[in-house]
């Protein structure tokens, strides 16, 4: 590991002004994928800058009835809080699904949202890939990508986000809270992430040195329900293959309200908008969830060994749409 | 016949902690393990010591142009660094089996992580960040990643040049060691089948994933000699390889065994041996490595991959006719165990089934991928995977139970190998596929409950929520295997106990001095047991293990509680005979059964056959010290012919079957293995508890080969996935009930009758849930592990 200057000031602002002058720091909030990526040589920032105590811990509701959830929340935390079980049920449920009890005690809702791809590529300094080096080159397109993206990837790169966390809150239209030297903004979720195209050295659309303070959930729509499924190579400490979060309200037997997103299978999560817009004021059957999620699939490009990833996402998605409005019929929570 | 479905509990329950052979005595490093108290190879510390490092290369295959060390040897703290022109003597390659491995790479490097150079600073990051400095030019080469590649008229020949034993032998430069078995016409066989099925299977590289990783403790001594505290499976086997290197006699490379984590035949082959030893040796100071996980995952071999094709033959009512088989096992960059493991795939190949006719041929190749060897059951398992394929096929085409298909065809005591190697001990196969047939199936739908919602932890993807019961299918799987015990072809397997007895503090005390490898199989708590039940006494000291008593041979090929625990028993015996004729010396006046019963050592006294105690043993001891050295061998055996197999290669075979019961998400293509239950004849039970314990930890082994654990090798022979996190181990969750039932039929050849444990239950776990698994979903599932997408399709 390269040696590094740290950081832990007391507020956001010397956070950020630390940062500015430092091009080739880093926030560091858990640690759980940063410290990793420093190890293998992944990353070498000569400057941490450690956020994970700043004022950013609470969990409150909003005046709107909606929540807002601090950057520096533990997932753990978040996972069990009743008003996220309560209103966000695929929002705990994602969280549960991720990683290990001691990684989620450890890592914060900043430093999810920020973690980078599993790629194993990425993951090595020995071997060419864009996103670390762009120009490069991708081995991942030939060699193993089993795990790797089937949907918006570029000739430049394959890799997949691994956050669960982050697929939920894209179906919750979660907004984010950024702070910079430039004051603050706000940013939708799903304008977070970005998709690889020819710059897939750049994960996200912030700019150097903005913080994250907070997640912005809006209020639940009354009688909406959602959920997070995910299948993974074992019962738990996994990565996703494919996962899937929904939001559905029904109304008389048609949808009133949907929002789907798939995790693991592209550089952000997947917000299936075309499938959303098929359904609204569809009926809430088997048949129509599995027109609309085909037709969102439609746009999957697969590898040699990826394929799979794209009936795994459709009958996961399909099957939790009807269980969801079926709950929504029968009334059950 | 014992025959009871036991459980850790029951088998617990009045455990002594002092007991003899039979009981469930406690482990004594147990708690210390559990409670993270035990002392790993990992832990040790030395006074101004230094940390050694080990430059890899991140090539499969290149070319060394130039490595310049100027940098790293600038930096402050840096002590030394070694590269193959600093290697002391002409000796620069070592190896198991064939000395192909260079100790740091002679020019080329052939596979992914080969070490290239070596760095000693007072710090391990000060170690790293030297290596780093190191400027290797490398000029890539062409890779050999399987069979075609290796076999092609222009491929490149991994080790030009060959003069190991089995070089002349080889059909080509890249094959290992090719072992054919002809017995009987199976062309001939062939006609007289009703049916013919034919298959082709593969299965994945599976790593030991121990969780101790390699380390150890090289510490120079004043004499120009060195000691090397380490964490291995097989110190005499070390120390044979270590010292030409080192240029040292053997006697002045002491090694001791350090705390191991676990093995499973990764620690076969040396890893940080002589590397540790010639930083030490070259700094005068002690140099300890420790290897990280990464780095763990180029530090061992792994399992072989191997690819099968098999035809089997039967008649209308049953009777297999005929077997045909070719084995591919990938050897990768050098040859570790492959030899040993071509000889168990060929001859085991099989199955535990009469076969009369037979056409078989196993051949490990040389290729750029990881290198493979020793890994628990090796041969047996892969071979295993496809013959019980086949006997599935072959019921099914005959329209027949499984089961008693195979029980139809099972062997049994008496059976001729395809070997010509009569099986001369009991061989319940049927026996055993009966026993794990009879047990109750656990209930349906158990993730139903009374409730509303359902238990989805008894579900496919379990707490993923990924189904609550729809689209789930239950698959039920039967295998058996067979497994060799001990080492095979010739080779003089034996070891060594030196057992001391005398009187401490006025109670007879005895202690078991032996070189074997405690790496979690629980021999040292059995030689204890096995000294108390010979010696009658309840204090056992086990000595450390260590170079300074001979070879115990390795810790592998289920072989410690026979081998080793022969030796103490043998050796224990001839101390008892000694303490004896003291007691004669000195009492044998007094009472006429001393010349005339048979005497025996029980309770810490001398006692006849009819029970008469007639003396204390600390009495009959006095200040005398009975202290004795020998060795311990099994009969003998010899090498497979090279052209037709036949040969009595294997001193002892052992047996397990398994029952599996999975349910299956058919539209994810999730698993959820739900039990696996296992019978196995084990001889003689020494410690039952530690007898479940094996079987339960070599089902669970042979299950995550069954459903996850891969290193993936990417087309350029690149290893993608050395992590925990990205190679998948079973966790609890995915680990079933495992019922396990216990047969004790004797091996009149054994100690006490005892079988070799460790790998039959590795063995058939993995077909046993693949079974089970093409039973739920109707699929031919070729290939192991299975995966999600092989469940699903496209």
């Amino acid at each position: 590991m390269k040696t590094f200057q740290y950081e832990r000031p007391a507020d956001a602002d010397t956070a950020v002004a630390l940062l500015a002058d430092a091009p080739t720091g880093a926030y560091l909030g858990g640690g759980t994928n940063l410290v990793d990526l420093m190890k293998l040589g992944v990353a070498a920032p000569d400057l941490l800058v450690d956020v994970s105590r700043l004022p950013f811990d609470a969990v409150e509701e909003t005046g709107t009835g909606g929540l807002r959830i601090g950057a520096a929340v533990r997932n753990s935390t978040l996972a069990v809080h009743p008003l996220v079980r309560e209103r966000y049920p695929v929002l705990s449920q994602a969280l549960l699904s991720g990683a290990s009890t001691q990684l989620r005690n450890a890592a914060t809702v900043g430093g999810n949202l920020l973690q980078r791809t599993r790629c194993p590529y990425f993951q090595d300094v020995g071997k060419p890939c864009n996103k670390r080096r762009p120009g490069t080159g991708c081995p991942a397109r030939e060699g193993a990508h089993r795990d790797l993206a089937v949907l918006g990837a570029s000739e430049h790169c394959v890799a997949t986000n691994p956050s669960d966390m982050a697929v939920a809150l894209a179906a919750l239209d979660a907004i984010v809270d950024v702070a910079s030297g430039h004051g603050p903004r706000r940013v939708p979720l799903t304008d977070l992430h970005r998709l690889p195209g020819d710059a897939p050295d750049r994960d996200t659309t912030l700019r150097h040195g903005e913080l994250i303070t907070a997640v912005e959930l809006p209020p639940p729509m009354p009688g909406a329900r959602s959920a997070y499924r995910k299948a993974r190579d074992r019962a738990s400490y996994a990565f996703a293959l494919a996962s899937v979060g929904a939001v559905l309200q029904v109304r008389e037997g048609l949808v009133h309200h949907v929002r789907v997103a798939f995790g693991a299978l592209a550089a952000k999560p997947w917000r299936a908008r075309t499938a959303e817009e098929a359904l609204l004021g569809e009926p809430a059957t088997t048949a129509s969830f599995d027109d609309a999620v085909r037709h969102e699939l439609a746009a999957a490009r697969p590898l040699r060994d990826n394929g799979y990833k794209v009936p795994l996402a459709r009958r996961m998605a399909v099957s939790m749409l009807t269980e969801l409005a079926a709950a929504s019929a029968g009334g059950t929570p | 016949m014992a025959g009871t479905t036991r459980t850790p509990t029951n088998l617990t329950q009045g455990a002594k902690a002092d007991a003899g052979i039979g009981a469930s005595t406690l482990r004594p490093d147990g708690t210390l393990k559990v409670t993270g108290e035990f002392a790993y190879s990992s832990d040790m510390w030395h006074e101004d010591m230094l940390w050694g490092f080990t430059l890899r290369s991140p090539h499969a295959h290149a070319r060394i142009l130039s490595v310049d060390t100027s940098d790293a040897l600038a930096q402050a703290g840096v002590y030394a660094v070694l590269t193959h022109d600093d290697l002391p003597t002409e000796h620069k390659k070592y190896g198991l089996e064939f000395t192909d491995t260079p100790v740091l790479a002679d020019g080329v490097v052939r596979h992914h992580g080969e070490p290239v150079a070596l760095v000693a600073a007072d710090h391990p990051e000060t170690a790293r960040r030297a290596a780093a400095k190191i400027k290797v030019e490398y000029e890539e080469l062409p890779v050999v990643h399987d069979e075609a590649s290796a076999l092609a008229e222009d491929a490149p020949l991994l080790h030009p040049g060959r003069d190991d034993h089995h070089a002349h032998e080889v059909p080509h430069p890249n094959i290992v060691h090719r072992q054919p078995i002809i017995r009987g016409d199976a062309n001939a066989a062939a006609r007289r089948a009703d049916v013919i099925v034919t298959g082709e299977y593969e299965v994945g590289m599976q790593d030991q994933a121990f969780l101790g990783p390699e380390s150890g403790l090289a510490v120079p001594g004043e004499d120009g000699g060195v000691d090397l505290y380490v964490a291995t499976q097989w110190l005499h086997s070390d120390l044979r390889q270590i010292a030409p290197v080192l240029g040292l006699p053997e006697e002045k490379v002491r090694m001791t065994l350090s705390g191991v984590g676990g093995a499973f035949g990764g620690r076969e082959d040396l890893s940080m041996q002589i590397h540790a030893c010639l930083l030490a040796l070259r700094t005068g100071k002690p140099v300890k490595i420790v290897y990280n996980r990464f780095e763990s995952f180029f530090g061992h071999v792994h399992r072989h991959p191997a690819k099968l094709w098999y035809e089997h033959g039967a008649t209308r009512d049953g009777k297999l006719t005929h077997m045909k088989c070719r084995i591919v096992l990938d050897g990768g960059a050098y040859a570790s165990a492959s030899p040993a493991v071509v000889g168990n795939a060929s001859s085991l190949s099989v199955g535990p089934y009469v076969i009369e006719d037979v056409e078989i041929e196993a051949v490990a190749l040389y290729t750029n991928n990881p290198p493979c060897g020793a890994m628990r059951g090796f041969g047996a398992v892969q071979a295993c995977f496809a013959y019980e394929a086949q006997m599935d096929k072959v019921a099914a085409e005959l329209g027949m139970d499984p089961v008693e298909f195979r029980q139809l065809n099972a062997m049994t005591q008496g059976t001729i190998m395809p070997t010509g190697q009569v099986v001369d001990s009991p061989a319940p196969v049927a026996e055993l596929l009966r026993r794990v047939k009879a047990l109750p199936l656990p209930p349906e739908n158990q993730w139903e409950s009374a409730g509303q919602t359902a238990d989805v932890r008894a579900l496919p993807g379990g707490l993923s929520n990924t189904t609550h019961g729809e689209g789930v299918v239950r698959g039920v799987g039967y295998a058996v295997g067979i497994k060799n015990v001990g080492f095979s072809e010739g080779f003089d397997d034996y070891s060594t106990a030196r057992v001391r007895l005398e009187v401490v503090a006025g109670e007879p005390v005895a202690t078991v001095h032996t070189a074997m490898a405690e790496v979690g199989q629980g021999g040292v708590t059995v030689h204890a047991q096995i000294a108390r039940t010979e010696l009658g006494v309840q204090q056992v000291t086990i000595h450390p293990a260590d170079t300074q008593v001979g070879s115990a041979g390795s810790t592998s090929a289920s072989r410690q509680t026979y081998m080793t625990g022969g030796a103490v028993k043998n050796t224990c015996e001839a101390v008892r005979d000694k303490a004896l004729q003291l007691g004669r010396r000195r009492f044998g006046t007094f009472h006429p059964a001393w010349a005339t019963a048979e005497l025996l050592l029980e309770g810490g006294k001398v006692v006849t056959d009819g029970g008469e105690v007639l003396a204390d043993l600390a009495d009959v001891l006095g200040d005398d010290v009975v202290d004795l050295e020998l060795e311990f061998r099994h009969r003998p055996t010899e090498a497979f012919d090279i052209v037709t197999g036949q040969g009595f290669g294997h001193v002892q075979y052992s047996f397990a079957a398994h029952r599996a019961v999975v349910e299956v998400d058919t539209e994810l293509g999730l698993v959820k293995v739900v039990e696996l239950a296992c019978a196995q004849d084990v001889g003689k039970a020494l410690n039952p508890l530690s007898v479940v314990g094996q079987i339960q930890g070599g089902t669970t082994q042979g299950l995550g080969l069954a459903v996850m654990e891969e290193i993936i090798v990417d087309p350029k022979s690149k290893v993608r996935n050395p992590s925990f996190t990205d190679y998948l181990i079973p966790t609890i969750l995915d680990t079933p009930t495992i019922p396990v039932d216990v047969l004790e039929l004797a091996d009149d050849h054994a100690p006490y009758g005892l079988r070799g444990i460790g790998e039959a239950p590795t063995l058939s776990s993995t077909p046993a849930v693949v079974s089970a698994i093409r039973a739920a979903t109707g699929l031919a599932l070729k290939r192991v592990p299975v995966r999600p997408e092989h469940i699903t399709g496209v």
